[in-house]
């Protein structure tokens, strides 16, 4: 429990409306989108300004209090939950757009602008910006950057650092540190700005951004691939990159999650196909339909059974139902593993191999989808954890799904973070000089280990 | 009171699996139009499912803290149709309710509007007299504006302000026999029961009429039966309050017996009644009577186009509607609750005589959600005012829907933004 002197000064910080200490109230922020961790905080608030921030988090550091920021609560990879209780801070509603330059291609929002609504806002002025978490519609611009979040797209478009010009962060101590800036080249000092994108709220709070922008691409083409099964399509993978086209999209979505997606939201997908790649091609006509051709006589010389391109209308159903995968993994047993594995792009066949493997030694039925074309996968291990023998037993084919990926130069998380779910793998994953690095800096600019304490490494 | 203690949540615990299924990803967060001005998880389904499944838990108490952050839901049902799984949260929040309900009751002064007066027609009747007497000497009168009537006598209490109906100088059921068959020469091809609503009999008769001369004209023989109740939607899914719902449901069951089917112009009394199987049904007897009594519930849209499928020059537009633009609000007990979205759309099309034109978010909730729009009304004209806007953007001269309750709110929410486009019934628009 806090102090009721400190509780009263964060009262008056932000207002009571802004202020949230009933049991109600904290059971809803004790939890993000992982199944396994929860823990309840102290209080929430609800800044409004980068000031406001400021002086919570002096206070904080003066009483040493643990805050944990928070955006949506959308992450996979419990980066928002308040592990420690104390202070969660809350960035909904810092919502403002800023700025929006069709001019300059950048924009300046505040951290807590819903990534969806900002995308609504720039497709007004005919513009994007990439980075698409499957959170859209809920994640905050805030915790995107906090994740380094990326989805689909990264194929062809990268993640969350490449858009970051600059940003204002609060540190541990309440200062304001103004990193980067909005123009395209800044070679000014160390990147300060790519530091803070993807520290999961560990070493400062993030209150504005700015950003890159992209015209939104003239057109889009979709491709339906059906294998046989993974392996193969994984293999095609590798080949529409090494012939030499970047899609924008290769989702990749197996016959278990197709079937289970079919039974939750009926849109009558090809369930008897093994394996399915979604690909999307965008940019002018001309090369979108170049593009689709050469992908299509990639896939079909790898040995698919059959790609063909799809209407808009068709298109539109397959990409909801991708978005379904989510759910389809997640609602079919108390406990999901969701595993985030990224491997170099030409091992990516291997990677779902051993993956199969690894299911079927361990007795579990192989959930896969992922974003293949990046190489990164999203295995999912479906168990309860409170069946201890079952639970053991998923955690045991996870640990070596992880050690797999490792083996063939890849990595434990490509877009979903460490946060809890992934602290127990951080030493066995990376440079323990690396590492060190890590820790120092975290001690380096919070001393005090208020900021998200709990995360990234488990002492 | 025994079974209260052995089983507090036994509403709730029918829910269970999608009280269960509901995996936390938050993408409710986008669609939810209480999160969407509140931004807290309390005010999201994600949150509310969160509670609900603490207090089977028993991690959490039923206290009138935690109550109101369900209370606070519209019943929108937007949460499930973006939802990866399809979770029906609104009905673990209308489970919820009811096990609220079992246990604190309902305080003055709605438990006296929805326990005694709602279930009995003709004291209802008079109520509503009294208080468009009252009205005359309380408040301006204001043009063209109306109440959904089960919240009218909360909203003559406590008044924010907000425009109070017109109370008709004779209601539907006085106007209108109990049998109207087609006019001579026209072969009869359904016959079906007309659930007026509380809004079109007592405030609104003119919808009625439409409804029943359209009908009528094209062949179906539609029966008022003066027996017909409320259709128990502010009791049972607003209150939370089953056995007054059961009494209700019971009533209307019996009183539309013998006909084809069952047609509300009001998209909240047609989702209630499709949906007494679903809340109420305790016994196998009413699991059955329920069913059947489903099957032929259906919005008088629906029924145009899907049972009755008239060609399209059957659709016609009211002279003083000719050559103006018209927009379309979708009811969430309809688009949503009864999944009709298409037919009203086929029906503006059809309207050569008109310009119909679509509005941004058209399915998103207008705010009104029967008490809810009362409880909290700050709240509620937030969410209306970004309908407000999407209808402004259109510049349509009319925006017609499908829920006379939602039409209790555009007429609100238009006049509070200085608009002057006009609020129709669907039914109105057509000659």
């Amino acid at each position: 429990m806090l102090d009721a002197v400190v509780l009263g000064t964060l009262k008056e910080i932000v207002g009571p409306n802004n202020f949230l200490t009933g049991k109600d109230d904290l059971l809803t922020y004790s939890y993000d989108g992982t199944s396994m961790w929860r823990h309840t905080p102290d209080v929430v608030v609800f800044p409004h300004t980068t000031e406001q921030v400021s002086l919570i988090v002096k206070l904080a550091n003066t009483h040493k209090i643990p805050i944990t920021p928070r955006g949506g609560g959308t992450g996979t990879s419990g980066g928002s939950i308040p592990i420690q209780g104390g202070i969660v801070l809350c960035m909904t509603r810092m919502n403002r757009i800023i700025s929006i330059k069709k001019e300059t291609l950048t924009a300046v929002v505040e951290a807590g602008v819903v990534l969806q609504d900002f995308n609504l806002a720039l497709a007004k002025e005919g513009l994007f910006y990439p980075p698409d978490p499957q959170s859209a519609q809920a994640c905050t611009i805030g915790g995107t950057v906090a994740e380094n979040a990326s989805g689909p797209y990264g194929v062809k478009y990268g993640v969350t650092k490449q858009y970051i010009l600059g940003m204002e962060v609060v540190l541990a101590n309440g200062d304001v540190a103004k990193l980067g800036g909005i123009t395209i080249k800044n070679r000014m000092g160390y990147e300060l700005g790519t530091l803070f994108t993807g520290s999961e709220g560990m070493l400062g709070i993030v209150t504005q951004v700015n950003v890159r922008l992209l015209p939104l691409p003239k057109s889009n083409k979709t491709i339906l691939v059906v294998f046989a099964d993974n392996e193969t399509a994984g293999e095609a993978v590798s080949r529409i990159i090494g012939s030499g086209v970047i899609p924008a999209k290769i989702e990749l979505v197996d016959n278990w999650t197709l079937n289970r997606i079919e039974e939750l939201v009926h849109l009558g997908l090809p369930v008897s196909a093994e394996a399915l790649l979604l690909i999307q091609c965008d940019g002018n006509p001309q090369a979108v339909e170049q593009e689709v051709q050469q992908v299509i006589s990639v896939c079909l010389a790898t040995g698919a059974k059959e790609a063909k391109a799809q209407t808009e209308a068709e298109a539109a159903v397959l990409w909801q139902a991708r978005k379904a995968s989510y759910g389809a993994n997640y609602s079919a047993s108390p406990t999901v593993l969701s595993e985030d594995v990224t491997v170099p792009r030409d091992r990516i066949a291997a990677m779902i191999k051993k993956t199969q493997d690894i299911c079927k030694k361990y007795g579990f039925s192989v959930h896969l989808v992922g974003h293949a074309g990046d190489g990164n996968l999203h295995p999912a291990i479906a168990t309860d954890i409170n069946d201890k023998e079952n639970f053991a037993r998923a955690q045991k084919a996870v640990d070596e799904i992880i050690s797999a990926s490792l083996e063939l130069n890849g990595v434990i998380s490509g877009e979903h973070g460490i946060g809890l779910e992934k602290r127990q793998y951080i030493k066995m994953a990376m440079d323990p000089a690396a590492l060190k690095m890590m820790k120092d800096l975290k001690h380096l600019l919070d001393p005090n280990n208020i900021l998200n304490p709990g995360k990234f490494w488990e002492d | 009171m025994k079974s209260l203690q052995e089983n507090p949540y036994k509403e709730l615990k029918r829910f269970q699996k999608d009280n269960e299924l509901c995996m936390k990803c938050g993408f409710c967060m986008g669609a939810c139009p209480t999160y969407r001005e509140e931004l807290m998880e309390g005010s999201v389904a994600r949150g509310r499912n969160a509670l609900a499944k603490a207090l089977v838990k028993g991690e959490a108490k039923l206290t009138p803290e935690l109550a109101e952050k369900l209370d606070k839901c519209t019943l929108c049902k937007s949460c499930t149709f973006v939802c990866p799984a399809h979770v029906d949260i609104p009905a673990v929040v209308i489970a919820t309710r009811a096990d609220e309900f079992r246990k604190m009751g309902l305080h003055f002064p709605y438990n006296i509007a929805y326990r005694s007066i709602l279930p009995r027609r003709v004291l209802f009747g008079n109520i509503v007299k009294m208080a468009g007497w009252a009205q005359k000497l309380f408040f301006p009168k204001a043009e063209g504006t109306l109440r959904h009537l089960p919240n009218f006598i909360e909203g003559a209490l406590h008044n924010k302000g907000r425009r109070i109906p017109q109370i008709a100088p004779k209601f539907l059921r006085q106007l209108v026999p109990v049998v109207n068959s087609p006019p001579s020469g026209t072969p009869t091809k359904f016959r079906v029961g007309y659930m007026t609503g509380c809004i079109t009999d007592y405030v609104y008769p003119q919808i009625g009429l439409k409804v029943i001369k359209f009908l009528t004209r094209n062949g179906v023989e539609v029966i008022v039966p003066r027996e017909q109740g409320c259709c128990g939607a502010p009791v049972y899914m607003g209150a939370g309050d089953f056995d007054t719902g059961r009494k209700m449901a019971d009533v209307n069951v019996a009183a539309f017996k013998n006909v084809d089917y069952v047609i509300a112009d009001c998209a909240s009394c047609g989702s209630a009644m499709k949906d007494y199987e679903k809340f109420l049904a305790d016994t196998p007897e009413r699991k059955k009577d329920y069913e059947e009594f489903a099957k032929k519930v259906i919005h008088v849209t629906a029924f145009l186009v899907d049972v009755l499928k008239l060609p399209d020059s059957a659709y016609k537009a009211i002279p003083s509607a000719k050559g103006k633009t018209v927009t379309w609000h979708d009811p969430c007990h309809l688009v949503r609750h009864l999944e009709v979205r298409d037919q009203p759309r086929h029906i503006l099309r059809a309207m050569k005589d008109i310009k119909f034109v679509e509005m941004n978010e058209a399915d998103k909730c207008c705010g009104m959600a029967g008490g809810f729009s009362l409880h909290y009304y700050d709240l509620s004209s937030k969410i209306a005012d970004r309908k407000g806007h999407n209808i402004l953007d259109t510049k349509a001269d009319i925006v017609v829907t499908g829920c006379p309750g939602c039409e209790l709110q555009l007429l609100d929410t238009l006049a509070r933004l200085g608009s002057k486009a006009q609020v129709m019934n669907i039914m109105e628009l057509l000659e």
